[in-house]
């Protein structure tokens, strides 16, 4: 073992031997990368299952009378559709995917603060996926992803379940949150200053600590909800003179925060993305990363936004309507920005350019949506209908999982060595775009005009507008199939890469594809931001990276 | 092109397509909650119109043509101060008139007095019961209001979350099990509209919209109002309630009742001579109050008839009080508040 370097960050830099073997280098690594790949691949299988899950659902709405399953075996297939989604796909890509692999990287790092914590992390998130669907044996959790008392307590056996597995999920997130927040506070390369960091590094940044403080909020929920169903300790049940309330407010408390966790990362792939292929610096640089900022501050004071009809007291509904409202304004300062990055470019239509560009038309539907909920009045009427459902999706399909195959094709070179199939790219977006909007538009008008959420059958007035959402679900299902194809087919036949494909200018591009075990032979120093397209690279030291000159010890 | 299209979308949401065309407004508070909803919907378009259409105008006007150098760049522009100022000024004005506009709607559906008739809607899984002063029980299938007339709707439940919603009047309060929530508002349309539970109850949720309100004409209302109450005459209006039988007293704590008290009770009755009422009577010495030997049951005052009222609750002249499982008491509990209201001297 021995210290190779010390660099401005003031933290010694560890060469170790690179772990030989398959289950040290690609089960049991301590190494960003592969980390940040198995939270990809594990997150895709579950996205698989959740998928699944979901078609379920589509087909037994295809009448109005259901008839595909029991209300009760529906109840069950939503609630672990809508946990999966949230705790095993989209965070766990956001931010132990793309998060590991990308932003150490990024900042000129060897790896992240703490890689055997890393591990552990990966390694509490599995168990809990298995957890989750293995309540299915006993009685899956069926009340929706929010489990609501006293419902979840009348819940069978199962819900206990998903109470210990989205624990197992908390704590992986939190654990994360730290390790992320250290990495990019200590171990930035010499010269990457806060305002050179690439914006994806600033995503991870302002996640972090959402991940680290409102995932306690939810972990203290879940632990109450348990025992009070294994062992009668009342919280929440009213009878007993526990507070359903409690729940809602612990609940959102991490919950609304996790709405960001679940799209700020998103923000960081697209304001990369759009600079990349529209040759042109991001507008905005330093407002993009304020607005983060604010919105993440802001999205600890909101939470009560899902609660105003449960009974809270009128006066406490108006700053959280009033607050809610405010943070349309830094949200629409990024979109304003990302758009205007488009004028004046020489814009490439790649696969990721386009997901990135269909991300924004989504997203503001979904965020102008969601500032009319945030006025008391209107979500009067559409609280807890499928215009909730047409919101959530359109932030979260529309655009946390748009953002996310964006990254993919944007990264999987980087990954991987190899491109992915372009032609298969854009047949799997625009399918995608049709499929989705086709499927969640019209649940805007079954929600206003009286279809609630959550029920295995509906008023037969409804039944058109569902059977235009379900056919189009299939046409989306497809699409997210071949992207998936794409990504096992091109492991081995796509074209070669070479190490920097898109012409990008943040350090991950400027090493090897996939990068060494160490990332870098010589941590680089950095003198600007890299978004100056008619300027020269702007790091140092980078000059032995794609020559055959030895790795630091044991690296490759 | 875009600024045109924008206008016209404001036209059609306020003009053409009031969501009225789809969806009758049944009650005064409905006709407030659509002009906002008019506001929102037509300048949600506009603004959706507005970034869409240049996201796709920029895509095409400034794609990357086959007549280009492969590295080809962009115009290196970093910002614009003042492009920035405005598009965070303007939404900010927007943002401002919205809140406003909400918060006067607002203020008008939430901050109303308590008037007009009190009617009381109940969640169970999975169906409503409603209750009227003076009929006795409850009733299980229709709600019957007067055309005009202010109401002042009391809903809770039984069991679980649930939520009632009427579409037709824009409203919805959730009911949950020891809350109380209220809406208030007046009838402006006959006619029948049908009452959705949109809080996941359980495994027959999806099925609990078989039910609905009925807007009647005065006079249609008060035959249907008579017809129940002699219908109900006999019914008993003791709420059923999850513990039955006498409640041991032995043991109850009085500091613990006295917290109990704050929590629970306090909101309806203060700790003052019988005749300071607040929505209850006073409570101060009922145990030990020689001027008033019996409770407003007409019981002797007792610990144990105490607890009774406690146990099922007390409908009377002065309104309605909610039994054990409504207001959350274990029989500790009770217990503990006998114990307290015996050291009230
Ligand atoms: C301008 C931004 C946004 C605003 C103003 C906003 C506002 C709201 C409001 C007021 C609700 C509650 C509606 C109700 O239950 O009655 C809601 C629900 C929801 N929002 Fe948003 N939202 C925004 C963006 C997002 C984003 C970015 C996400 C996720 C990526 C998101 C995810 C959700 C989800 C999942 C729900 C439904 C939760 C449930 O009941 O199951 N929202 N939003
Ligand atoms: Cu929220």
């Amino acid at each position: 073992m021995a210290v190779a370097a010390v660099h401005a960050g003031g933290i010694a830099d560890h060469i170790h031997p690179e772990p030989q073997g398959f289950v040290r280098k690609y089960l049991f690594s301590i190494d960003h990368k592969i980390i940040g790949i198995q939270y990809l691949i594990t997150a895709g299988v579950f996205l698989v299952l959740g998928g699944l899950l979901a078609e379920l659902i589509r087909v037994q709405l295809m009448n109005a009378n259901g008839g595909f399953m029991t209300p009760d075996t529906y109840n069950e297939v939503y609630s672990v559709h809508g946990s999966t989604m949230v705790w095993l796909v989209i965070i766990p890509m956001l931010t132990g995917g793309f998060g590991n692999f990308v932003f150490p990287l990024q900042i000129g790092a060897r790896d992240v603060a703490f890689p055997w914590l890393n591990m552990l992390s990966f390694w509490l998130f599995p168990p809990a996926g298995l957890m989750l669907y293995g309540s299915f044996l006993m009685g899956a959790p069926a009340a929706g992803w929010t489990e609501y008392p006293p419902m979840s307590l009348q819940g069978q056996a199962g819900t206990s379940m998903w109470c210990a597995a989205i624990f197992l999920v908390g704590v992986s997130s939190t654990l994360t949150g730290i390790n992320f927040l250290v990495t990019l506070l200590k171990m930035r390369a010499p010269g990457m200053t806060y305002t050179r960091m690439p914006l994806f590094c600033w995503a991870q940044f302002v996640t972090a600590p959402l991940l680290m403080i409102a995932t306690t909020a939810l972990g203290a929920a879940l632990a109450a909800l348990f025992i009070e169903r294994q062992f009668g300790v009342p919280f929440f049940d009213p009878t007993k003179g526990g507070s359903p309330l409690l729940w809602q407010h612990m609940f959102w408390f991490y919950s609304h925060p996790a709405v960001y966790i679940m799209i700020l990362p998103v923000f960081g792939i697209v304001s990369e993305v759009f600079p990349t292929f529209a040759r042109k610096p991001i507008f905005g640089y330093k407002m993009i990363a304020f607005s983060s900022c604010s919105i993440a501050i802001l999205g600890f004071m909101v939470w009560a936004h899902h609660m105003f009809t449960s009974g809270m007291a009128p006066f406490l509904q108006l700053p959280f309507m009033v607050l809610t409202m405010l943070i349309a304004i830094p949200t629409g300062i990024k979109i304003f920005s990302w758009v205007a990055t488009l004028w004046g470019g020489k814009i490439h239509f790649s696969t990721a350019m386009l997901f990135a560009i269909g991300f924004i038309a989504t997203f503001t539907l979904g965020g102008i949506t969601g500032v009319f909920l945030a006025a008391v009045p209107f979500d009067l009427h559409a609280h807890g209908t499928y215009f909730i459902v047409a919101h959530l999706h359109y932030v979260l399909v529309g655009g946390s999982l748009m953002g996310i195959f964006s990254g993919i094709y944007f990264w999987y070179p980087k990954m991987t060595g190899r491109l992915m199939s372009e032609k298969l790219g854009k047949w799997s977006f625009w399918l995608f775009f049709i499929g989705f909007n086709g499927t969640f538009l019209p649940m805007h008008n079954m929600g206003l005009l009286g279809m609630p959420r959550r029920v295995a059958e509906y008023d037969p007035q409804f039944q058109t507008l569902n059977r235009i959402a379900s056919s189009f679900s299939f046409v989306m299902t497809i699409a997210i199939l071949l992207t998936i194809i794409n990504v096992l087919y091109s492991i081995k036949k796509g074209k070669r890469a070479g190490h920097n494909p898109w012409n990008a200018r943040t350090l991950e591009w400027q090493i090897p594809s996939p990068p060494h075990y160490y990332n870098f032979k010589h941590i680089p120093s950095v003198f600007a931001n890299p978004y100056d397209f008619n300027e020269p690279l702007p790091y140092r030291g980078l000059e032995e990276e794609l020559t055959d000159s030895p790795a630091p010890m044991g690296a490759h | 092109m875009i600024a045109v299209l924008s206008v016209l979308s404001i036209l059609y949401w306020w003009l053409m397509a009031p969501i009225t065309s789809w969806l009758p407004e049944a009650v005064d508070k409905a006709q407030q909650i659509d002009s906002l909803s008019r506001f929102l919907l037509a300048s949600g378009t506009a603004l959706f119109i507005i970034v869409v259409g240049y996201l796709l105008y920029f895509s095409f006007a400034f794609r990357r043509r086959k007549t280009d150098a492969p590295d080809a760049i962009g115009v290196q522009i970093h910002d614009n101060h003042k492009l920035e100022l405005w598009w965070t000024l303007i939404p900010t004005i927007f943002v401002v008139i919205m809140a406003v506009f909400s918060i006067k709607i607002w203020a008008g559906i939430q901050l109303g007095d308590n008037n007009g008739m009190v009617v009381e809607a109940l969640g169970h899984q999975w169906f409503y019961s409603f209750r009227y002063p003076d009929v006795h029980g409850e009733i299980t299938n229709e709600m019957h209001l007067p055309l005009g007339v202010p109401v002042t709707l009391h809903v809770s439940s039984y069991d679980v979350i649930h939520s009632f919603w009427v579409p037709d009047m824009r409203l919805k309060a959730d009911m949950v099990p020891g809350i109380i929530n209220t809406l208030r508002f007046t009838p402006t349309r006959p006619g029948r509209y049908q009452i959705i539970c949109t809080e996941f109850c359980g495994t027959l949720h999806g099925e609990m919209n078989k039910q609905y309100v009925v807007i009647d004409t005065p006079q249609a209302y008060k035959k249907w109002y008579q017809g129940w109450q002699q219908k109900n005459a006999h019914a008993s209006d003791a709420i059923p309630t999850q513990s039955s039988g006498a409640i041991s007293l032995a043991g109850g704590d009085v500091n613990a009742g006295k917290m109990l008290f704050t929590q629970k009770c306090s909101a309806c009755h203060a700790i003052a001579p019988f005749a300071h009422k607040v929505v209850g009577p006073g409570l101060k010495g009922v145990l030990n109050d020689p001027a008033h030997p019996n409770l407003v049951d007409g019981a002797a005052a007792t610990p144990a008839n105490v607890a009774k009222i406690l146990q099922q609750g007390y409908k009377g002249d002065m309104g309605q009080m909610p039994n054990q499982t409504a207001n959350g008491l274990t029989d500790k509990d009770i217990a503990n508040l006998v114990a307290f209201l015996k050291s009230t001297k």
